[in-house]
């Protein structure tokens, strides 16, 4: 009796288990397992349109002012609007409002310190509810409200004011002419839904809106966001501007670079990005096409230059040192080599801005190991020991490098710096950190411990601002968080930095970012590696597509999807 | 029995403590959260001042440890960095079921955060454990009782190739296979990531097929072990007297291996499964992320990666408080199948 339970028992298992493992047993009719194929009808269906895109980071919050990921903040283009987009040009296009403010047309006031901004007719939020003034407001008043702890509550914090003399009209009041204001209100919170979570938790923070937007302004207005699977979004049916051809947008959250190259080139996603260069061959190869769009940021070195001469190796505060490592470094080596030639080798910390910012443009430092010897031995930095390495008054040549190890490009173009540099006898220690640690305030690079440092970084994009380099920002046991890590306090940098930000004629603050960018150039301040571009893979079905550095979906209500 | 296992959960009491202290003086040592908070550019100092003060990060260790286990709202903290501590804290601590707010998805509770991970993660995992124990039973049990056979050395090898490759290989490589070439080739192919096909949604069947790759790959790389075990336990149970005895007494082949043997080889089995189901909760980091597969074992990395204390140390107190209880339940399931052991102080 036993026995035979034993054994039924066992082979049930056997055979539930080998079921399960099937795939219950020919639940497919086509040669694909994976796409099942609906049935005919009697009557034929529109197909739904859906587009998957593949993103290698899942979301932390999709209220925009609990966030600055980049995932999140494209994302918002779909179900939130801002009050201008950017094209892909990245010149700023009116969505909310019914034209950009300026001088000229009197929205921006004489002292550049109040803006105006007058609003469509028609705007809605997604539950029919009208989109107004009032939701600017609110929007600033919570992203200034210490009881929230917004992901950053610059440049609101620059706003001393915001009026709302009408539904249709907001008054902002800065407090002092501010010239990057074009920076402000990427994404508009819904008064009439976050109000009575404010007013009765005291806070945001725990708003179930944070994770679920269900109330949007975009094209598209959420509908779900499953922990560390998919977010999904479906047309929305009061929108005020062009709906959008595609039905759904399907975001598949996908963390392993290998993955997401096998799940592009099986036909599992029409659209993705953050993938390393060299798997860009086999993205073209399975018939993907690539888009390039710069988003204003470099790869770049920074310098540990200390003018207080207290930390770093005392070689790099001589300029010829620094020159000296730009020439004898192949930039449009490492370019052409490990970046596939996708991009280019930025002059200057604002090349990846529109030409209007880099005017006059600037002429890179050739690639000349001969010329950087020379310039070593000019300026005294010979190797008078014998020990490969060259010295000067008792200092050895000897940098630490340091960077992030999430980057795979990052450790290549580190270790062929490092030989390069050995060439003219600079030697380098390479390091490299978790994002968390190396960024962190008692991190290598904020506390002086590494030589050169390098990462992705650009202004306040597409606006020039820079706040890195102020004297007042070089850290001390009194502000610990400051943020020159360079150590450098050059004053004429410095006041012209302080000095663009007030220079709401743009024109006029080109001239003075024109002459910063000089001093960075001469002193190399700042030494550029590569143009870091947003590199897109777009599916064969998608079509209509264009991309901006600034705000990517821009144009999402013109992309649609074909059968091919 | 009651007395012995109620011994031992007090016993595991001050385990956890030391355990938690431990965690947290590490994980308090990983990383800064507000590094990676500006997103594509630093975090702007003003926001790096703010958010650490509104968060409890410019506290002491200690404090933070105090805070995290008995909760703050008996204290006062200075929300809007005036320097005087104005607000009531509003933290109850884990003593007190709070397990606190993610910092990365901010005003979210770990409970939350983890709950919504952890039965994908349990789907996964048993899936595979069961695939494993069924798969490694017959190969080990067929093994043992064809030792030295050509399918034996056969499966041998089979088996120490799975267990040598790493597991991002095997599930690179199936995916590539049955995934991408397979598709290539116009056979029937398999799923890449995720758990359903947006296109036709999540149904039952879709959720199965994702799973196919996923289990056959942690699968893959675990029959060595415990067929082995299987294996050698077998062979031992079956050159023992009373196996000889109930051959003798005429007994049905099948009762012979499945009731007299395979009961006593299963001895040492049921001890390794018993400490590997608690590591169930904590998923399979590597398998979860390849396939992106939404579990808790994708979910520490992501967290670990933006040092989320909070998330981080309630999986990992989670998988702590886990492996205490089936150690006990281990050794209740241990005695019971083998009646020379008693509960005796």
């Amino acid at each position: 009796m036993i026995k035979k339970s034993v054994s039924y028992t066992l082979f049930a298992i056997m055979v539930a288990a080998s079921m399960v493992l099937s795939g219950c047993g020919g639940a497919t009719t086509t040669p694909t397992i994976s796409g099942i194929t609906p049935q005919a009808s009697q009557t034929p269906v529109p197909e739904k349109k859906v587009a998957t895109f593949i993103w290698n980071e899942e979301f932390d919050s999709l209220n925009p002012l609990y966030t600055n990921m980049w995932f999140s903040t494209v994302t918002q283009q779909l179900w939130d609007c801002w009050p201008w987009n950017f094209d892909e040009n990245n010149n700023p296009i009116p969505n909310l409002v019914t034209e950009i403010p300026s001088i000229e047309n009197g929205d921006i006031s004489a002292d550049g310190a109040t803006i105006t901004l007058h609003l469509k007719d028609g705007l809605m939020w997604s539950d029919n509810v009208p989109l107004t003034s009032e939701d600017f407001h609110f929007t600033w008043a919570m992203s200034v409200d210490p009881k929230n702890t917004v992901a950053s509550s610059y440049p609101y914090s620059k706003i001393t004011g915001v009026d709302t003399p009408d539904p249709k009209t907001v008054v902002l009041h800065f407090d002092g002419p501010f010239a990057p204001w074009l920076t402000t209100f990427r994404g508009i919170i819904p008064a009439h839904i976050l109000q009575p979570v404010y007013d009765t938790d005291g806070t945001l923070d725990n708003a179930e809106w944070n994770t679920k937007p269900t109330v949007g302004c975009g094209p598209y207005v959420f509908t779900e966001w499953e922990s560390g699977s998919f977010s999904s979004f479906t047309v929305n049916q009061n929108y005020w501007g062009k709906k959008p051809k595609i039905d759904e947008i399907f975001i598949r959250f996908v963390p392993d670079n290998a993955s997401q190259i096998a799940a592009l080139t099986a036909g599992d996603g029409d659209l993705s990005t953050f993938f390393p260069y060299n798997e860009i061959p086999k993205l073209k190869t399975a018939g993907l096409t690539i888009m390039t769009e710069p988003t204003g940021l470099n790869e770049g070195m920074f310098f540990l230059i200390d003018t207080n001469n207290k930390l770093g190796n005392p070689g790099l505060r001589d300029v010829n040192v620094r020159k000296a490592i730009a020439m004898a470094i192949d930039r449009d080596g490492i370019v052409h080599d490990l970046l596939l030639g996708m991009t280019t080798v930025p002059a200057s910390y604002w090349s990846a801005l529109p030409p209007f910012w880099n005017n006059p443009p600037l002429v890179n430092y050739p690639y000349d190991p001969q010329a950087a010897k020379n310039l070593l031995d000019q300026s005294g930095w010979v190797d008078s020991n014998g020990d490969g390495t060259r010295d000067k008054n008792g200092v050895e040549l000897d940098l630490t490098y340091g960077t992030t190890n999430e980057n795979e490009t990052r450790s290549n173009v580190q270790a062929v710096v490092q030989q390069q540099l050995a060439a003219i006898g600079i030697k380098v220690e390479l390091q490299s950190y978790s994002s968390d640690t190396f960024f962190a305030q008692d991190g290598p690079a904020a506390t002086g411990k590494v030589d050169i440092m390098e990462w992705s970084d650009g202004p306040l994009v597409p606006d020039p601002d820079v706040y890195y380099w102020y004297c007042s920002e070089i850290p001390t046991a009194d502000y610990p968080s400051g943020s020159n890590w360079q150590y450098l306090c050059d004053s004429q940098l410095d006041a012209l930095s302080a000095l663009q930000i007030t220079q709401v004629d743009p024109v006029e603050r080109q001239k003075t970012i024109s002459q910063m960018n000089q001093i960075f150039y001469d002193k190399v301040y700042w030494l550029g590696l590569w143009v870091d571009p947003d590199v897109w893979a777009v599916g064969t079905r998608l079509t209509g597509v264009k991309f901006s550095g600034a705000s990517p979906f821009f144009n999402i209500s013109d992309w649609d999807l074909v059968t091919k | 029995m009651g007395r012995y296992i109620l011994r031992r959960f007090l016993q595991g009491i001050p385990l956890l403590f030391i355990i938690s202290i431990i965690l947290f003086v590490l994980m308090m040592n990983m990383g800064d959260p507000i590094a990676t908070m500006g997103g594509r550019t630093l975090t702007r100092p003003e926001d790096r001042l703010r958010l650490t003060r509104q968060l409890g990060l410019d506290k002491p260790i200690y404090i933070q440890y105090i805070y995290w286990l008995v909760g703050n709202d008996w204290a006062k903290v200075d929300l809007n960095g005036d320097g005087i501590a104005e607000s009531s804290g509003t933290r109850h601590g884990i003593l007190r079921g709070d397990f606190g707010t993610s910092l990365v998805n901010r005003g979210v509770p770990v409970i939350q955060v983890i709950a919504e991970r952890l039965p994908n993660t349990l789907l996964l995992m048993i899936a595979s454990e069961i695939v494993v124990i069924i798969g490694a039973l017959l190969v080990g049990i067929y093994s043992a009782l064809r030792q030295y056979s050509a399918f034996d050395h056969f499966l041998t090898a089979i088996l120490f190739v799975g267990y040598s490759m790493p597991i991002f290989f095997v599930g690179l490589l199936s995916m590539y296979i049955f995934s991408v070439l397979f598709k290539r080739w116009g056979l029937p192919y398999l799923p890449t990531v995720g758990m359903f096909d947006p296109a036709v949604g999540r149904t039952f069947g879709q959720v199965v097929l994702h799973m196919i790759l996923p289990v056959l790959t942690m699968s893959f790389v675990s029959f060595a072990s415990y067929s082995r075990y299987i294996r050698s336990t077998m062979l031992e149970v079956m050159s023992q007297d009373y196996i000889r005895t109930a051959k003798s007494k005429g007994l049905p082949r099948a009762t012979v291996l499945f009731i007299h043997a395979l009961k006593n080889a299963s001895l040492p089995i049921v001890t390794i499964v018993g400490l590997d189901l608690p590591f169930l909760l904590g998923g399979a980091v590597v398998t979860e992320r390849i396939f992106a597969w939404p579990g808790t074992g994708r979910l520490f990395l992501d967290h670990v990666a933006r040092s989320d204390l909070p998330v981080v140390m309630g999986i990992l107190m989670l998988i702590a408080f886990a492996v205490v209880v089936f150690q006990i339940i281990t050794d209740v399931v241990y005695a019971w199948l083998d009646p020379r052991i008693r509960f005796e102080a």
